[in-house]
């Protein structure tokens, strides 16, 4: 007992003054590149594998190791690792956690550790909207590398079964109110699965249901909720009403992946990312098609982006420098030629979308991408929650919101408020 | 024989005892208390300080002393009420089969032939062996309401199909049953173990008498039981919330609408499941603290309840 | 026994058992089944595999390292075993052999252990392991899973029940008590040390969180990892999960079936009470 309180003091001690890394850490000069991809047996390793082999073929002298964290994980994993010295010198990052990452993680903006002419020839070559979403006060915290938008997927034999035409998909929440009720009671099954709520959607989806309603979650500087003002309430009170006829069903996560890649669904409203999984289930079963997220009325669709950034996280300069290297060369033309084509998500360099040497044959063969690519233009970032009780603000912010379209009560204003205010507490005054 | 070799000396007095055996007892214990001093009590202890702080133990972050805010925070959860009577369901629910179905089945058994009785008994051990994630995986296959066999039973009979996990008034009895179902087997064998050390000269003498088979189960096997299915009942109210953590955070984390969560779960997805260190250590300790006033009331309850054969 | 006096009832016993026989074991077989089920059989629900393929075990081991997870899985399993059983063994040792000050208190400070919730002691520990350079080895694995609570108390109340006279005519002969530590007692607790190794093999091979947070590579971790590894955000590749989720169980049915009689035996021996 005794051993273990000195032990403890000491530890204690030695965090007290700030060491960039520890010894053992200096020796091992392997760059850390911690990846939610690698943790998942399947396409999205397979192909981050083969960017790191490409990368280690092209820059001998750099050595990666890809370290593979579950996305669950990842943020306190890359904290355990920091105060045990051994932390990420790159990290991918869902934008949720960007701002934690700058404020508490001591991630690094590139401003300050790119030559300035580097860092904007590189990014001059990316979709401007892409680049922005990994800003912060006009710093570049998060270098946008997976990338995704909200696409209503639909499955056309459904349609048909109900007598709709699905070459003429709903565009506002009117038309998928009514479509999803018609193919309910056409076929029993559900007519709407959303990835809006449940425990791995976090909030971008909603946040970009609530803007195109009209409403912020947030406001402009990041120090206010917003998400219990009339536009959200809004906003909820139609899901609300779709989610009462049946038709709109509180099925999310990998099971409503599942059951729409089953056939089991008639619209799904979800991140491009589960595209492969939705088209390895509908191949010889059933045909998926896909159009962009509804609107509210005539109000402007605000789609929102979901996906991550690499996150420079290394003090060191000449690891800065390598890292540099690996974060170029993971968002460069082949980069996003892989990542569009063997794993589905967004290209962010319109250079490669249009090269015939990159995606342009490939998008050619595969539309789907189309409505994901049309969104691009009008993407708006979800903004990361301030604080370190982040997360903690995100799940009480749609727990709640899950509350006021699936529980009994209708009166959803003061529920909403309840949750507004509790979450306003643990933000950052 | 003389004062110092006796094997189980009397407590005379702290000194005296001291100086009679001084350092053996500490030898053989000096390997369990190390480690527990070190992976365990340490950083419990230093939980409890991190419980009263807001940091995330990393250098360059200020460390902010909060007092007692992290509770406060905790405990003002809104989910908190639902997810303690979750608990309480959890623990009801399991009792049947941690507790009632064993003790059948132990009893059941313990008269047939001892082929079957090994066979009955070794196949439901089965699911204790099967790790956990691969357990919940294979049944989220059997229940899935688009292609889980359980659910074309239940069409190919006429019935719509269950949601099994994806409704709220069903996904926590689903849970149940899962943490359930793996331990079926197991605690049979442990009242088996019970069961067969109780003298079989009590049991041939009371059917000599002219018991039937539920005389001689309810006035002679119950009570007799009655130490081990308390047991039982102390491991499922102290152990069920984390039987049940894997299953809950591999199938359901804790919905739809919180309907799945317990008191473990939801301290997990605001404390540990984050990166605060402040909540997470709240967390443990607030359950840490609970669940070990809950042990000491079962414990003394347990003294002056239980019936003893010796 | 008395099976012959036990006439009135002899087919309720059966009428209860083999359907819960039954349940127990459909999941473990479905897993298997559709293990070998190819991918547009998938969904199939026949009870056996139509046209039974290794395909799904080809390609859950090409995608992970799966033999590499499974012998660290086995050294984690066997040496964490061994060195509960050994630490459980002194310990109960000290506590049954001799009273000593602060016993009843050091009992107590034991079995609360079982009640400190795993996640509260993991990130400290995993900074520890960390600092002492162990991440990516299987020491950091083993060193906070060598002592058990559990294997504690159960040795303590399988040694009360133990004959006093037969430790102290063995010390009247002379015997220190180490001596008699393992020439008299161990061997006379074959059933409950048996008992508790396979319990504790059990946890260990299926422990999954601690493992979880220590994965820096496939080659490192151990196989519960794997099988998370197959449940993917994007939905589950479910041959393959069945695949690796049975080689995972496998190791440790094989050698619950061979032992089972033993296995059954020594936990009725042992006298759980």
């Amino acid at each position: 007992m005794l051993d273990r309180r000195t032990l403890l003091v000491s530890a204690l001690a030695a965090t007290a003054t700030f060491r960039p890394r520890s010894l053992l850490a200096q020796q091992q000069d392997a760059l850390r590149f911690y990846n939610y991809n690698l943790a998942s047996a399947g396409i999205g390793a397979e192909a981050t594998r083969k960017m790191l082999d490409a990368f280690a073929g092209a820059h001998p002298q750099r050595a990666v190791e890809g370290v593979p964290v579950p996305v669950s994980e990842l943020m306190g994993r890359i904290q355990a690792d920091m105060v045990a010295g051994i932390g990420p010198d790159v990290a991918q990052l869902a934008f949720s956690g960007l701002a934690y990452a700058r404020d508490y993680l001591g991630a690094v903006a590139l401003e300050d550790a790119v030559p300035q002419e580097e860092l904007d020839a590189h990014l001059s070559g990316m979709v401007a909207n892409g680049v922005r979403l990994g800003q912060l006060d006009g710093k570049t915290y998060g270098l946008a590398y997976v990338f995704s938008t909200p696409v209503l997927f639909y499955n056309a034999d459904l349609f048909r079964a109900a007598g709709l035409d699905p070459d003429a998909p709903p565009t506002n929440w009117e038309e998928v109110h009514a479509a999803a009720i018609a193919i309910h009671q056409a076929t029993g099954k559900p007519g709407l699965l959303t990835g809006i709520f449940g425990n791995t959607a976090g909030d971008w989806l909603f946040q970009g249901v609530i803007r195109s309603a009209g409403g912020r979650v947030l406001s402009e500087d990041r120090s206010t909720l917003m998400f219990a003002e009339p536009e959200a309430l809004e906003a909820l009170t139609i899901l609300r009403r779709l989610a009462q006829t049946g038709a709109y069903e509180a099925v999310f996560d990998f099971a409503a992946i599942e059951a729409m890649a089953a056939g089991n669904g008639g619209m799904y409203l979800q991140t491009s990312a589960v595209q492969n999984t939705l088209l390895r289930g509908a191949e010889g079963n059933w045909e998926l098609r896909a159009t962009t997220m509804p609107s509210f009325g005539d109000l402007p669709v605000r789609p929102t982006n979901s996906g991550s950034a690499l996150v420079l996280m290394t003090r060191d300069p000449a690891r800065q420098r390598a890292a540099w290297d690996l974060m170029r060369f993971l968002t460069s033309d082949w980069a996003y030629t892989v990542i569009t084509s063997e794993i589905g998500y967004l290209p962010l360099r319109p250079n490669a979308i249009e090269s015939e040497e990159f995606l342009a044959p490939w998008i050619r063969e595969n539309p789907l991408i189309l409505p994901n690519l049309a969104q691009l233009e009008r993407l708006e970032p979800a903004m990361p929650h301030a604080g370190p009780n982040y997360s903690q603000i995100v799940q009480t912010m749609v727990n709640a919101a899950e509350r006021a379209v699936f529980g009994p009560s209708d009166d959803i204003a003061p529920l909403m408020a309840d949750a507004q205010r509790r979450a306003q507490a643990l933000m950052p005054s | 024989m003389s004062e110092t070799t006796m094997p189980f000396p009397r407590r005379a007095g702290l000194l005296s005892a001291i100086l009679r055996q001084p350092l053996a007892p500490w030898l053989y214990l000096a390997p369990a208390l190390v480690a527990l001093a070190v992976w365990i009590y340490g950083p419990l202890g230093y939980a409890l300080w991190l419980s009263f702080h807001e940091w995330n133990m990393l250098p360059f972050a200020p460390i902010r002393s909060v007092g007692t805010l992290n509770y406060e925070r905790l405990i003002d959860l809104p989910e908190m009420a639902q997810a303690l009577r979750n608990t309480l369901w959890y623990l009801l629910g399991l009792l049947p089969l941690t507790v009632a179905l064993p003790v059948a089945a132990a009893i059941l058994t313990q008269d047939l032939a001892p082929r079957w009785r090994n066979l009955y008994r070794g196949l439901i051990f089965v699911p204790l062996i099967i790790a956990p994630v691969a357990a919940a995986a294979v049944w989220r296959w059997l229940l899935d309401p688009g292609f889980g066999l359980v659910n074309m039973a239940i069409q190919a009979l006429g019935f719509y199909p269950v949601r099994f996990l994806q409704s709220p008034d069903l996904a926590i009895w689903t849970i149940v049953w899962i943490t359930g179902w793996k331990l079926i087997g197991f605690s049979t064998l442990i009242v088996s173990a019970s069961l067969a050390n109780i003298n079989p000269a009590l049991i041939e003498a009371a059917r000599l008498d002219g018991a039937t088979e539920w005389q001689v189960t309810r006035r002679i096997r119950l009570p007799l039981l009655s130490p081990v299915i308390f047991l039982l009942v102390l491991l499922t109210i102290l152990l069920g919330a984390q039987w049940s953590f894997t299953y809950i955070h591999v199938l359901t984390q804790g919905g739809p609408l919180g309907s799945s969560n317990n008191i473990y779960y939801l301290l997990w997805q605001f404390g540990f499941g984050s990166l605060a260190a402040g909540w997470a250590s709240a967390a443990g300790i607030l359950l840490f603290a609970g669940f070990g006033v809950v042990a000491a009331g079962l414990l003394w309850l347990m003294n002056r309840v239980t019936f003893h054969d010796n | 026994m008395t099976t012959k006096t036990a006439t009135g009832r002899g087919w309720v016993p059966h009428a209860v058992m083999i359907p819960l026989a039954i349940v127990s074991i459909f999941p473990v077989w479905w897993m298997f089944v559709t293990s070998l089920r190819p991918e547009n059989d998938i969904y199939s629900s026949l009870p056996w595999p139509g046209s039974p393929t290794l395909d799904n075990y080809t390609y859950a081991m090409d995608s992970i390292a799966v033999w590499p997870m499974l012998r660290n899985t086995a050294i984690y399993a066997v040496t964490s075993t061994l060195a509960q059983m050994l630490t459980a063994v002194l310990a109960a040792w000290a506590f049954v052999r001799w009273r000593f000050p602060l016993d009843k208190l050091l009992f107590a400070l034991i079995a609360l252990t079982w009640l400190v919730p795993f996640q509260v002691v993991m990130i400290p520990n995993y900074i520890l392991v960390s600092r002492l350079g162990l991440v990516d080895n299987l020491l950091a694995l083993l060193l906070p899973n060598m002592v058990s609570a559990f294997a504690i108390l159960l040795l303590v109340q399988s040694m009360r029940s133990f004959p006093t006279e037969v430790i102290e005519a063995a010390e009247m002969d002379g015997a220190g008590h180490w001596r008699v530590l393992w020439r008299v007692v161990v061997p006379n607790l074959r059933a409950p040390l048996a008992a508790l190794a396979i319990l504790l093999f059990i946890s260990t091979w299926n422990d999954y969180f601690w493992p979880l947070l220590l994965t820096r590579s496939e080659n490192s971790t151990v196989i519960q990892i794997g099988i998370q590894m197959f449940l993917t955000e994007e939905g589950n590749q479910w041959g393959p999960l069945m695949a690796i989720s049975s080689l995972a169980c496998l190791p440790v049915l094989a050698i619950y079936i061979a032992l089972q009689r033993q296995v059954i035996d020594s936990f009725v021996k042992a006298g759980m009470r």
